[in-house]
């Protein structure tokens, strides 16, 4: 049995989670959400990340961005490793599609702000 | 003399659903922003988890600011960026709210105000950390901004004290920059964060978490060269002979945050001493007619999704807002809670939908809350646990109970087993 | 005392271990000893209070890690062959007040700091008290000047547009037996030496007054000549009065050693070059000492005295508004630094300062217990002073001679040296009528060789930079409209605009760091020190200058804010 700390939402849930055979039993958890996660926690761990891109504009020298979808947990630094290779030299917006399917995850880095559209020139 | 129904003071969370509520009631509302964007604090919270409650999704902090700077400008509502406010003063014809912008000084007139002013960071002095006065010691919100807006790395190996949220929240980001967290130390014996914050912030990423640990003392002439860490009493005081060095380049501290009150307090508000915002009522009016507050500066948040719900309910109440008497009545919190907001109940307005925020002063297990009137139970609620850094909301219908201003109205906490 | 006398009561109290002897007109104390505390008792009891006749201490010590003079990093030859016609030695109060009064003449004045600014020492990190002089007494140089220098500050803060508040100081009792007493005490300083202003004034006209103030006390001395300046902003404004009417402050600039022959200081080595000056003026603070000794003409000693002092935030400044201090007849009183509370020109509330003996000139750091013992002390002042009104504290080092007095004269042995050393409190008080005496000197001693010129385009007048939050709607909408950067507000606290931010950096003496910002205008003084304002403030720098921003210091060349781009 293996204790997990849910982090789905701020409740932050304590759930157990067991193996029996091929199923898979989680108690502890207030939503389905959290079985899910914990379900994932011990085949596949995955997780959001944001950060920046740098840009070419002075006004706004990093754009904030994150993945479209979970990544691998392992993947993370990699995943990073890319991101900060780009530089915007566009004023793209939120939503913005800044690297498509990163490391062929099937996930791609967007744009999580209209910073450089608000900005002068 | 430019005049407005409504006058928002501050351009973060808060300010804007206060500004878009205003607006929707029909009010003629200005917003005013010292920053030269819209957004507050969440222009630099880049990570994810804003607007679970409001919009069941996992939003950044631009992103959550996004959609309601939308709603703004989509509803053309006047706005000056850009602009301080140095002086309110209240007159016979309303409030008189001095501005300085790159135009020169003006005075807008105001019927209410809606006060969103957020709070600030609790700084290395006023833990009493001691020593050299070097580079390098920053609140996490000042290394969030140059990280996140600036794109400057503030640190290659750092301590974090305390175990704030937005601590947590840095241990991540500068360790995803590619910079080395030593460790998180909190003086108190229970983190101050929130719990999937010490696991996806800290756990996910290995950085210790030292419980009941403080910093006493920084060293380094120039740049910080290393800092004292020891441990720490019941009473969180440094316990001699646990002392040690710990080097590394910069000390960030996530240990607590201030609402901010300068302008409310020139106003003759009064503020809570719990929560270090405004007693107000069930309509987020202060104690001073046609002043309402909300956001961070009424009391510190966890989630922002509750600050946009309080400003919408101050920014509406303003909009509406009348000159009439009040009927007051306090609603008193005791025992193992910390605070409860509001303070107390206009027994004039309809207080059928009244939205009470509170926390528990510590970690409570299997307990329930009371609401009690004259010394009587009239409603309880039971909750599986209550922590200090989760803030709990309860709507509660006051309209069902007779209530005088001689009433004793109170919210206790049962506790059936303590954690 | 003779010397017989002192080393009689030397070998009471340590045996063999300590001697003194007369040796070229001073007493120098030879021997060794385990602590710094031993090496204090052993000089102050061969020194006389305001003697002339110095104690020169070359105790060892075991407890005194020899710490080498903190230096710059820079190293240069900006400054080698300078011929300057007076070299001043240090940028603190004393240096900078010197080297304006001698731009009255046609002088080529060169100041030389080894700090990244002025005032970074002792005259940077007191309390700003401007003193009435009510614990001097006849005889002594602190005496000699203090009325002087108390009557100039109007003047002086006139020219060169520095604020100082003359708001009263008051020394309160709470024994009301010892008012005929005191009331004697000041009666005799009033008569016998000129504190004029000074009075006893009942308790219940103190609670008038200060109704915060405890309710216990009985009586207070009043003194409303005293009154406060901001140190800091006071000795900047001197500096770039002094640079526009021709002299030159060269920062980041350390003394190493000195060439001297003939009883004649020939060139002076430094970081930056050698420079070859006709007089030099010792202004080194608590490295005088030092200064003397590479000059040939060591006849005093200098033992560091910490302070430490709180700020407290503008809200408790609302709490009292003078200057005011406690004085309990039982307390021993070791030190004539007890502290006090102090409500400053900025508005807030100065607590303290403390008075630890140490042999660590530049150890600035400040102690838990400082603090505590400091507060402990001032809330019998004022019992509504809280710790958690704290929003900053910091260490200062005086820099007394074991007679306690200023040395305030030219080389006994070095001809073209003059001193201004054992300089503490009230030393800033005084600095403005020292000044004039020393440029007096210097005048003569330089008119020895060849006449000196006055200065006919010398301006007493400094503008500094304006304060917008002190002024009108009218008057501010007018700077606005001269330029819209007095518009911005980068600092929330202290209310602070990019105008005069950029206006600080384009004064006499850029010192474009944060804290050279900071102490110039103040952005990042106030609550939240710097939080919010910080990442501002670099950027501003770092646009001023045309570098990244890592390149930004906070004062000194390794306090850098950053360390460059995140990707």
């Amino acid at each position: 049995m293996r204790e997990l700390v849910c982090i789905v939402c701020p409740r932050g849930c304590t759930m157990q989670v067991e193996k029996d055979g091929e199923e898979t039993k989680v108690s502890g958890n207030a939503c389905k959400r959290g079985a899910q996660f914990a379900k994932s926690e011990l085949t596949n761990p995955t997780r959001t990340i944001c950060t920046t891109v740098r840009t070419t504009f002075k006004d706004a020298p990093v754009l904030p961005v994150r993945v479209s979808a979970e990544i691998p947990k392992d993947r993370i630094f990699d995943v990073m490793h890319e991101i900060n290779e780009v530089k915007v030299d566009s004023r793209v917006g939120r939503g913005d599609v800044i690297i498509e399917n990163v490391l062929g995850l099937g996930v791609d880095i967007i744009a999580t702000s209209d910073l450089l559209r608000e900005a002068k020139a | 003399m430019l005049s407005y129904d409504v006058v928002v003071i501050g351009g973060g969370p808060a300010g804007l659903a206060a500004a878009i509520s205003a607006d929707k009631a029909g009010a003629k509302t200005l917003l005013v922003e010292r920053e030269a964007r819209l957004g507050g604090i969440l222009k630099q919270c880049i990570h994810d988890g804003f607007g679970l409650v409001r919009f069941q999704e996992k939003l950044s902090g631009p992103e959550y600011a996004e959609r309601f700077i939308d709603e703004f400008h989509k509803a053309n509502i006047d706005a000056l960026t850009l602009t301080f406010v140095t002086r309110i003063e209240k007159k016979s014809d309303g409030f008189h709210v001095a501005l300085v912008n790159r135009d020169g000084v003006e005075t807008v007139l105001a019927r209410s105000l809606v006060l969103a002013t957020g709070c600030r960071e609790r700084t290395a002095k006023q833990v009493s950390i001691h020593g050299t006065r070097p580079s390098g010691v920053f609140t996490a919100g000042t290394a969030q901004h140059f990280t996140n807006l600036l794109g400057e790395l503030p640190t290659k190996k750092c301590v974090i004290l305390g175990s704030g949220d937005i601590g947590l929240i840095m241990a991540r980001r500068l360790t995803l920059e590619g910079a080395e967290v030593v460790g998180v130390y909190e003086a108190k014996p229970t983190p101050s964060g929130l719990t999937r914050n010490i696991h996806q912030c800290l756990h996910d990423y290995h950085i210790p978490l030292y419980l009941s640990h403080t910093v006493t003392q920084v060293f380094g002439a120039d740049r910080l060269t290393a800092v004292e860490i020891a441990e720490v009493d019941n009473k969180m005081r440094p316990l001699a002979g646990t002392e040690q060095i710990v080097e590394c380049d910069a000390l960030i501290l996530s240990v607590g945050l201030i609402p901010e009150n300068e302008l409310a307090e020139s106003l003759g508000v009064k503020l809570d001493p719990k929560t270090k915002g405004p007693v107000c009522d069930g309509q987020l009016m202060t104690t001073v007619d046609g002043i309402f507050s909300c956001g961070n500066a009424l009391h510190v948040n966890d989630l922002v999704d509750y600050v946009s719900e309080s400003g919408e309910l101050a920014g509406e109440n303003a909009a509406h807002y009348k000159t009439s008497a009040r009927k007051m009545v306090p609603l008193e919190s005791s025992g193992a809670l910390l605070y409860a907001v509001p303070q107390c109940l206009n027994l004039n307005e309809d207080n059928s939908k009244t939205i009470v925020y509170f926390r528990s002063r510590e970690i409570l297990e299997k307990c329930t809350l009371h609401l009690k009137i004259d010394g009587e139970t009239v409603l309880s609620k039971k909750y599986p646990f209550l922590r200090p850094p989760e803030m709990e909301k309860l709507v509660i219908d006051f309209s069902k109970y007779p209530l005088t201003e001689t009433s004793k109205v109170e919210l206790d906490i049962e506790v059936t087993e303590n954690a | 005392m003779n010397l017989q006398k002192i080393n009689k009561k030397l070998s009471a109290r340590f045996g063999d271990a300590v001697r003194a002897k007369l040796s070229g007109g001073c007493i120098v104390l030879s021997g060794h000893v385990h602590s710094w505390q031993e090496v204090i008792e052993a000089c102050q009891t061969a020194a006389q209070k305001y003697g002339t006749v110095h104690v020169v201490n070359d105790l060892k010590c075991d407890e005194v890690k020899e710490q080498p003079m903190r230096m710059p990093k820079i190293h240069d030859k900006a400054l080698d062959g300078r011929k300057p016609d007076v070299l001043i030695i240090g940028g603190g109060i004393s240096g900078v007040t010197i080297a304006r009064e001698l731009t009255r003449w046609k002088l080529d004045v060169l100041l030389v700091e080894k700090e990244a600014d002025l005032a970074l020492q002792a005259s940077g990190r007191n309390d700003g008290e401007v003193h009435p002089g009510i614990d001097l007494s006849k005889g002594s140089k602190k005496h000699y000047y203090i009325r002087k220098g108390n009557e100039m500050y109007e003047q002086v803060c006139k020219e060169l547009d520095v604020p100082f508040k003359r708001v009263g100081q008051y020394v309160c009792f709470n024994t009301g037996w010892a008012k005929p007493l005191v009331a004697l005490y000041c009666l005799y300083r009033k008569k016998h030496d000129g504190i004029s202003d000074t009075k006893l004034i009942s308790g219940a006209e103190l609670k008038r007054r200060e109704p915060n103030f405890a309710k216990d006390f009985k009586f207070a001395i009043s003194n409303p000549s005293s009154g406060c300046v901001c140190p800091y902003g006071l000795t900047i404004a001197y500096a770039e009065n002094a640079v526009q009417n021709g002299a030159e402050v060269a920062l980041n600039t350390a003394v190493v050693s000195m060439k001297v022959s003939g009883g004649e200081i020939q060139s002076v080595e430094t970081n930056r070059g050698t420079i070859y000056p006709r007089l030099v003026i010792n202004a080194a603070g608590v490295f005088a000492e030092d200064i003397a000794k590479m000059a040939g003409d060591r006849f005093f000693s200098i033992h560091p005295r910490r302070g430490t002092n709180s700020i407290l935030d503008k809200k408790a400044g609302a709490f009292m508004h003078s200057i005011a201090s406690i004085k309990e007849l039982a307390a021993n009183k070791a030190h004539s630094k007890g502290g006090g509370i102090l409500h400053t020109v900025h508005d807030n509330l100065l607590v303290g300062p403390d008075a630890i003996e140490t042999y660590e000139k530049e150890n600035t750091e400040t102690h838990r217990e400082s603090i505590e013992t400091v507060f402990k002390r001032q809330k019998k002042t004022m019992p509504k002073l809280s710790e958690r009104d704290i929003i900053t504290y910091f260490t200062g080092v005086r820099a007394p001679t074991f007679e306690e007095d200023f040395i305030i004269e030219p080389g006994r042995k070095t001809k073209n040296l003059i001193h201004c050393a054992g300089i503490q409190s009230p030393g800033l008080t005084t600095a403005p009528a020292v000044a004039l005496d020393i440029a007096d000197m210097t005048v003569r001693a330089l008119s020895k060789e060849k006449p000196v010129e006055e200065n006919k385009d010398f301006s007493p007048i400094r503008q500094g930079v304006p304060v917008l939050r002190e002024m009108t709607d009218e008057q501010r909408a007018a700077k606005i409209r001269e330029n819209p950067d007095y518009g911005v507000i980068v600092c929330r606290c202290e209310e602070v605009s990019k105008g005069e931010i950029l206006d600080a950096l384009r004064s006499p003496i850029c010192v474009p760091t944060v804290d050279g910002v900071k102490k110039r205008v103040r952005p990042g003084m106030g609550r939240c020190q710097g939080g919010f304002c910080s990442p501002l403030v670099t950027q501003i720098i770092a646009d001023f200058l045309g570098v990244p921003l890592s390149e930004v210091k906070k004062s000194a060349e390794d306090s850098v804010i950053t360390f460059g781009r995140t990707k």
